[in-house]
């Protein structure tokens, strides 16, 4: 049988084998418009459990497709005309994938715009789509107790009778007129007019993606499952409890994140993929996966569009950076 | 290849005997995990219940990349007649067990394993590291057996490798 290696005690290099590939978020300072760099030299191998700040873990996807927009044409010169160079006339590249997690996180990014957490709501709410007319919020005490972490919200004993373990909380400011990208940790949509959005104070908490699930109640305290996404609360942030998510097809907001998506591969080899920059390119959609009739599987698919970053080192504006780790000695 | 089949075996019985260190099995006097080889082993028509016995039934080499990649397909036999102190009416358990045991063990991380040398292995020789890992694919279960009062299922799993240069 022959074989190939490429020095003493080199392995030679082979394509990589993965199992599936892992998502990762991070938000795109979209005031700032200022994305989430990965810097696969100095990051590169982390833990795919554990994902350095502020990546945040969105889990295995499927079909997982990346695709290169790029045109490429010929150009020509003299008579007859020849080919003496080639230029790129559109530069465009897009990824599509189906989580597999319902998370906060995944619905939100596959629906593509602002997607709304259903509060619960005032007895005798007009029925609304996105959720009618939603109680009072819960401040967070801070002269009582002990204080308000990314994990643990003191709101007190009283008003931690309303809560149970299992409640969903949404954690953010009043809605007070700010105009603009709302939505503290990650901007969750964007408000043209007070009068647009009613003026209603649990505006902020309604697209919010700073959201828990609550473990235990001690002494007032909410235990929270995981840290919100956005740490530790801030002043003024208060607490509304929620029954689950809605997104709309036909909004307005485009929802930009930063994506990295990591192929592990089997004999030690890592390849990373990072768009800096995406946008949704549809709405929310599913795909269905047969199990045994009549049950199905329900994946949320999403598709997304690249925008372009300049690169630091020279000037280049790209789409996405792919990078490979080989493994340890492998030729290269 | 052996040295790919030696490894995937030591692999999975070390993570099933993790699993459930209670699970042994008597051969030629000595107690061990309840995972063996059948090729290894004295050919004999006794099938011992409650362990996994490897079979190595498919071979496929592919010769395009710059290592040739192999692909061996294990099957994975186990039995019960459930215990005698329950008059065998737990057999349904006990099969339902070593198939979590054996899910358990193929599903965990990683699904790779260096490959290692065991040809000179022995009392005192530790097997020696080669430069590749062997990794699988997921176990598909076969239908569960009834053989009169024997539950029986066998599970099959592909295994893949790189043949290292000079490795027979």
């Amino acid at each position: 049988m022959s074989t190939t290696t490429t020095g003493a005690g080199v392995e030679a290099s082979v394509a990589p084998v993965t199992r599936r590939v892992r998502a990762y978020f991070a938000p795109v300072n979209r005031s700032a418009g200022v994305p989430t760099l990965f810097d696969a030299a100095q990051l590169g191998r982390f833990d795919l459990h554990a994902p350095p700040a502020p990546w945040v873990d969105l889990g295995w996807v499927s079909g997982f497709t990346r695709k290169c927009g790029t045109k490429v044409d010929a150009l020509r010169a003299g008579s007859p005309a020849m080919t003496v160079g080639q230029v790129r006339t559109e530069v465009e590249a897009t990824v599509s994938l189906a989580f597999e997690t319902w998370g906060k996180l995944q619905v939100t990014l596959a629906s593509g715009s602002q997607q709304t957490n259903l509060l619960t709501t005032t007895a005798g709410a007009a029925p609304n789509g996105s959720g009618g007319v939603a109680t009072a919020p819960v401040p967070l005490l801070t002269s009582t107790g002990p204080a308000s972490t990314a994990t643990s919200l003191n709101v007190g004993t009283a008003a931690a009778a309303g809560f149970s373990v299992g409640s969903l909380v949404a954690v953010d400011v009043d809605y007070t007129g700010q105009l603009g990208y709302v939505g503290t940790g990650v901007s969750s949509a964007y408000v043209q007019s007070a009068g647009a959005v009613g003026g209603d104070v649990n505006y902020v908490r309604r697209v919010t993606l700073n959201v828990g699930v609550v473990v235990a109640i001690t002494a007032g305290v909410l235990e929270l499952a995981s840290a919100l996404p956005a740490g530790g609360p801030t002043a003024g942030m208060q607490v509304s409890q929620l029954v689950g998510f809605c997104d709309r097809e036909g909004a307005s907001f485009f929802q930009e994140w930063s994506g990295l998506f990591v192929m592990s591969g089997v004999q030690g080899d890592r390849v990373l993929v990072h768009y800096p920059r995406l946008q949704a390119m549809q709405g929310s959609t599913e795909t269905e996966e047969a199990l045994a009739a009549p049950l199905e599987r329900i994946r949320l698919a999403g598709a997304f569009r690249a925008l372009p970053v300049k690169d630091a080192n020279d000037g280049e504006t790209v789409l996405c950076f792919r990078s490979y780790l080989p493994a340890v000695l492998r030729g290269v | 290849m052996q040295n790919a089949k030696d490894t995937f075996y030591m692999m999975l019985q070390s993570r099933l005997a993790t699993l459930n260190p209670a699970r042994t099995i008597v051969v030629r006097g000595v107690v061990r995990p309840g995972t063996l080889v059948d090729e290894n082993e004295l050919p004999s028509a006794w099938v011992p219940v409650d362990v996994f016995r490897l079979r190595w039934t498919g071979l496929q080499v592919n010769n395009t990349g710059p290592l040739p990649l192999v692909a061996m397909e294990c099957s994975i036999q186990y039995a019960t007649d459930g215990s005698s102190g329950n008059g065998g009416m737990d057999r349904g358990r006990l099969l339902a067990a070593m198939d979590a045991e054996l899910a358990a063990a193929l599903g965990a991380k990683p699904h790779t394993v260096g490959k290692m040398n065991y040809s000179a292995a022995g009392a005192g020789v530790a097997a020696t590291p080669m430069g590749t890992n062997v990794f699988w694919a997921d176990p598909v279960f076969g239908a569960a057996k009834a053989v009169e009062e024997r539950l029986e299922r066998t599970t099959t799993v592909q295994v893949f490798a790189y043949q290292e240069a000079g490795e027979l």
